[in-house]
């Protein structure tokens, strides 16, 4: 334990870990659903996510409704929304390949920081609940009564998105889809249908991380990017196309950073999160626990 | 006959004040900008979205060699230099990811390494100095014209050096790969040496364009190196001319510099709103690219004026066709 | 002009600039097994993409049950009673085996018979009914092929489209595949078999089309073929 001048401190470092890292897994279960329909990586998942965030920023202003209350309400509009997106923008350009597409989510990327940093300005902001300092203790830790909810939260979601695609037709065709599009066809499953099913729910599942974020973290308009590529890295730790995986990821990347921003500092976290990334990709592109190649080409 | 004419230019107006002058020297930025990127992506298919990295290193290394007293304003071996060192990056990250990684995998490692770099350049300590960055002796400036001529020079080279590279064995091996990697590699080309080859000229490339800017505005600091600028335009600029045709991007890069620069005249504060904006727009409807609308004479109109005859591309084209067929 | 379950009229088929297909016709009439033969890179699976709906014919028209569906999209076809098992059988691999069945009723008329042709194809292949939990990609390629033709009767079919069953497959299994294609026949379902495997497939098909490099060569009974002259030079031949 070095470093530690405690097992407690230790192990308190370790827990906001994995709380951080809840909300990376459920980003990178909607990335990771998003580039099995359309296999592409979606560069705008974080900042789909910090316009969840000011969303429910806003109303949380306005009106001083419970921040908790914007998971059901963002569920619903983000899938729209999502949906929305897909038929509009990517069922069009996805014809013309791969790559219009990438720069496409790049576009929007760009185009939503900035829509937002216009309607909200670039300043930082965070929601704050009468209860966002409350905290219980467990043996010596201090544990957020927020982050705790929210990684509840994390985690139902991931379970729901897991029967899902277990056990619905729906989900076992977003699955068969995101392997082999034309075989799906070949079965009456309409591969626009799946993908924009599975593009919804990938965007609300950037909400959902959203509202996670505003109820836990200060944010700005451009802060989405960063998360973006953490996504991605939890995506590449868990290999693609796995629900558990992208959660393990996640908490796996958040745990990660935790340990080396106390270790060494906070500024160099992100470093080690890449460097961790790029092995990880180099040496096991299949993922920490994954079994499938990644390499695609 | 257009570089004679921005050749010439320069001396016909007040250097120091024509707008033009400016414009044209930011343009010829982008040009190079994007033609490095039109390399790495258009010709050899590999998506980097890193460009940027190599931007902010070509930066820096101008800038901490300078302070240094390694070379000095304008030095060629600054930049040299700082070509050299991102041209070394990404030789040294583009290996493992070029090897293990294709298609988005290898883009998001790029654009990783951007965020990384920029993570460095501000804990960075006293070499970098941190969130401050380096400030540099202004007072050395000297004239406007070399920073027009060094661009159109920049610009020049990196036209030079493209042409070459797409008109040679090299150039058919990169599009091979960017068809085809597997075949590629089936039909006896090295795939990962060509890869390379593609992902560190277009960063040396890149870090010239770096080099210059650090020259032009004396203070290199991260969030200005690393912007996520230096990706975004030269791409966009590259996709609505064309990407991996040889006019595409310079003919993309007057087009939105030009849009860039009146929106930014008109409505400074929307820019970079309109800008993501084009982006969708551009890959809804022209993902081809501009050029390839421009068949036929009004093609050769677009040559002539770029000041390239015909004869010596046709006879280049040939040569290149032989080659093709025999490697077949 | 009979009416025949499926017509394939003078159709022209090209990828891109490149023609694949000149002007071939051919019917299949119900309850009967047809084969389509002809080397690789004939145009067979080319056709039988074109008919499921991947590719649009430049020219021509391909009608089923008098109706044209060369403008349907591949899961529209599916619904009308067309079923195409690629070759390469191209199965979902991390799914299960009952997932990959599952799939195969996924159109909405046929998912109310999901239980019922479950069943069906447990009856004809009762090794999957052993293997069901088990992932696709962990299959012998024979029990492969098996969840593959499964798979695309669980579409409850009127015509099945068979791309190359055969291929890769030990001859045990060949033997086993051709008498359930034969089953399968005799419970009513068309066939259109595309086959390299000249022999057994005109044991069993009534009627057979050969194709080269893209043109109609031939047509005829199983028993003509065999015992035409340019058809064993072009067939028996080259491949004895």
């Amino acid at each position: 334990m070095a470093g530690f001048s405690s097992f407690s401190l230790f192990l308190q470092v370790f827990i906001n870990g994995i709380f951080l890292g809840c909300m990376y897994g459920v980003a990178a279960l909607g990335l990771s659903l998003i580039f099995g329909s359309m296999q592409i990586i979606f560069l705008a998942q974080g900042a789909v996510m910090i316009l969840a965030a000011y969303c429910i920023y806003w109303i949380v202003t306005l009106t001083s409704i419970d921040p908790f209350f914007g998971f059901l309400l963002i569920i619903p509009v983000f899938l729209g929304f999502g949906w929305v997106i897909y038929k509009g923008l990517f069922q069009r350009v996805a014809k013309a390949g791969k790559n219009p597409s990438l720069l496409l989510a790049f576009g929007l990327m760009v185009l939503f920081e900035h829509l937002m940093s216009l309607i909200w300005t670039p300043n930082t902001r965070s929601v704050a609940t009468n209860y966002s300092t409350s905290a219980f203790g467990l043996w010596d830790i201090n544990i957020s009564v927020t982050r705790f909810i929210v990684s509840i939260v994390a985690l139902i979601t991931t379970g729901i998105v897991f029967l899902f695609l277990k056990r619905t037709m729906v989900g076992k065709a977003v699955r068969g889809v995101s392997e082999d599009m034309q075989a799906a066809a070949l079965l009456g499953i309409s591969p626009n249908w799946i993908s924009s099913v599975t593009f919804a729910i990938g965007i609300a599942l950037a909400g959902i991380a959203g509202v996670a974020t505003c109820i836990t973290y200060a944010f700005d308009p451009y802060f989405g990017f960063l998360f973006s590529l953490k996504a991605l890295i939890a995506v590449a730790f868990g290999g693609l196309g796995s629900v558990a995986g992208a959660l393990l990821g996640g908490i796996t990347l958040g745990v990660l950073e935790s340990l080396s921003s106390y270790i060494i500092s906070a500024g160099w976290a992100d470093a080690v999160a890449y460097a961790a990334f790029l092995l990880i990709l180099v040496f096991r592109p299949e993922g920490l626990i994954g079994r499938r190649s990644a390499q695609r080409a | 006959m257009l570089l004679l004419f921005f050749l010439v230019y320069p001396l016909l107006v007040n250097v120091e004040t024509s707008y033009m002058v400016y414009f044209f020297y930011t343009t010829f930025i982008y040009v190079a900008l994007s033609q490095g990127w039109n390399l790495v992506a258009g010709y050899a298919g590999q998506v980097s979205l890193g460009q940027h990295a190599f931007f902010g290193i070509g930066c820096y290394v101008t800038a901490i060699t300078w302070r240094a007293g390694w070379a000095g304003y304008f030095d060629p071996l600054g930049m040299f230099m700082s070509g050299m060192g991102a041209a070394l990056v990404a030789v040294v990250i583009g290996w493992p990811l070029l090897a293990k990684l294709r298609g988005d995998y290898f883009s998001l490692g790029t654009l990783g390494l951007g965020e990384i770099l920029r993570v460095i350049a501000l804990r960075g300590g006293r070499f970098t100095e941190g969130a401050e960055g380096i400030g540099l002796p202004s007072s050395a400036y000297l004239s406007m014209s070399y920073y027009y001529y060094i661009a159109l020079l920049i610009v020049i080279i990196t036209l030079v050096s493209l042409w070459f590279l797409t008109h040679s064995n090299i150039g058919l091996a990169l599009i091979a790969i960017r068809e085809d990697e597997t075949a590629a590699a089936a039909n006896g080309i090295n795939t990962l040496k060509y890869k390379i080859l593609a992902f560190a000229v277009g960063a040396f490339i890149t870090a010239l364009c770096g080099s210059l800017d650090a020259y032009y505005t004396f203070h290199v600091h991260a969030g200005g190196a690393f912007n996520l600028n230096w990706i975004i335009i030269p791409i966009l600029m590259t996709i609505l001319g064309g990407v991996g045709t040889f006019w595409g991007p310079i003919l993309g890069a007057f087009i939105l510099a030009t849009i860039f620069e009146m929106t930014n005249i008109w409505m400074p504060e929307l820019h970079p709103i309109f800008s993501a904006a084009f982006i969708v727009l551009v890959t809804l409807f022209l993902p081809d690219g501009l050029i390839s609308y421009l068949t036929g004479y009004k093609h050769q109109i677009l040559q002539r004026l770029f000041f390239l005859n015909g004869y010596f591309k046709r006879g280049k084209e040939r040569r290149g066709f032989k080659n093709m067929r025999s490697q077949n | 002009m009979v009416d025949h379950l499926l017509q394939v009229r003078n159709v022209d088929i090209f990828y891109g600039d490149a023609q694949a297909v000149w002007n071939v016709s051919f019917h299949v009439d119900e309850r009967k097994i047809i084969a389509l033969l002809g080397a690789n890179g004939a145009g067979k699976s080319t056709l039988l993409n074109t008919i499921s709906g991947f590719l649009k014919p430049k020219h021509g028209e391909i009608l089923f049950s008098g109706k044209s569906i060369v403008k349907l999209k591949p899961e529209q076809v599916v619904s009308l009673g067309i079923s195409h098992v690629p070759e390469g059988r191209r199965l979902f691999s991390r799914l299960t085996v009952l997932e990959n069945l599952e799939l195969g009723a996924y159109p909405s008329n046929t998912r109310p018979y999901l239980k019922e042709s479950l069943d069906r194809a447990f009856n004809l292949f009762p090794i999957l009914k052993e293997r069901k939990n088990q992932s696709a990609g962990t299959l012998s390629g024979g029990e492969q092929q098996m969840v593959a033709i499964a798979r695309a009767l669980m579409a409850r079919p009127v015509l099945l489209m068979l791309d190359e069953p055969s291929l890769g497959l030990a001859p045990l299994f060949v033997s086993l595949l051709f008498e359930t294609i034969q089953a399968m026949n005799e419970e009513g379902v068309t066939i259109l078999l595309v086959e390299q495997n000249v022999h057994q497939s005109l044991e069993i098909a009534k009627y057979a089309y050969v194709l080269q490099t893209g043109t109609l060569k031939m047509e005829g009974w199983g028993e003509e073929l065999i015992n035409n002259s340019d058809f064993q030079q072009a067939f028996l031949g080259m491949r004895g």
